[in-house]
């Protein structure tokens, strides 16, 4: 059952879906297209939270279940681990990856537009690179929701893209 | 050998998604009633042992006369319960593992929807091909 695929076909149909959801399926209403992304994230992550659990042992608690997604689970997907994690211990944790493969080859174009804005120009390339690449975290989102709901914990994702090429993504465990 | 075995499939809902019986005994049909009740019984004891270990495959929890209950309980929490009166554990617990490849290839079907009943009378002859050659 264990087959790979090229990683930059992975790629290039991550950024097609978000791509063609955003400008041809949703077209006139866009604030659809992102929970249909992160509904199609949900189901592959559980498919996969379903295979990847096989010949493990299961989990005996919430941390468990995080320490595997961060671990096992974020290996087979991206071929490394999440680099950091923190949490509250009152149900929030905040994974985090110093490099995210799939917006890793992903550029913003930086000319600066000259409309007299008094924005500072830098503050305002970080806004359009923080929006366009926005859109492609809701999948991975919807992955990690799904793997956790599939291991019995519901739960909310959201990801933070406050400096490329990192992300983090911050569960809510709901209670 | 004749030898009785009832099989059944629990999601996490606790709703039954598929059933079988699988012992080369010509069942009579009150017997698969009563094996039926038996393996609902057997549910509770399930959902407290499951808490207890970390192992997928909990041996036999529940006994009837000289039917035994075995369990596998998978990291989704779907349960593959199986009735049977042999003594085969490492037969019955090549029988859980192949099952539970052939359920996680039914998940990964995007037309299934999980938790609802599987249907497809391929996974049934599977299911019952691989009853034979185990237990």
């Amino acid at each position: 059952m264990g087959r790979e695929v090229s990683e930059s076909c992975v790629e290039s149909l991550v950024a097609e879906i978000v791509s063609s959801y955003c400008r041809g399926f949703y077209a006139d209403k866009p604030e659809l297209a992102a929970p249909r992304i992160e509904a199609i994230g949900f189901q592959v992550g559980h498919q996969l939270s379903e295979r990847y659990t096989m010949d493990r042992p299961r989990f005996t608690d919430h941390l468990e279940a995080i320490k595997f997604i961060c671990k096992d689970f974020w290996s087979e997907l991206f071929k490394k681990q999440i680099d950091n994690l923190k949490t509250n211990h009152r149900g929030t944790f905040v994974l985090q990856d110093n490099r995210f493969r799939w917006l890793a080859h992903m550029s913003v174009d930086p000319s600066v537009e000259t409309t007299g804005s008094i924005q500072d120009p830098s503050a305002m390339a970080e806004n359009r690179a923080a929006q366009a690449t926005g859109l492609h975290l809701y999948f991975p989102c919807g992955i990690i929701r799904g793997a956790l709901s599939n291991l019995g914990i519901p739960c909310a994702v959201s990801a933070d893209i406050s400096n490329l090429p990192a992300c983090s993504f911050v569960v809510r465990i709901k209670a | 050998m004749a030898s009785t075995a009832c099989f059944m499939i629990v999601s996490k809902n606790d709703i039954p998604i598929y059933e079988a019986e699988v012992g080369s005994v010509p069942k009579k049909e009150d017997a698969a009633h009563q094996h039926q009740f038996i393996l609902h019984a057997a549910l509770d004891i399930v959902q407290d042992m499951a808490w207890t270990t970390s192992a997928m495959f909990l041996k036999a929890i529940d006994r009837f006369n000289d039917l035994v209950v075995s369990v596998y309980v998978t990291a989704g929490h779907t349960r593959l319960m199986l009735l049977h009166d042999s003594r085969n554990d490492d037969g019955i617990k090549s029988f859980f593992q192949e099952v539970h490849e052939l359920y996680i290839k039914t998940l990964l079907n995007p037309l299934y929807l999980p938790g609802s009943r599987i249907t497809s009378s391929h996974f049934d002859t599977k299911v019952r091909a691989l009853a034979r050659k185990y237990l």
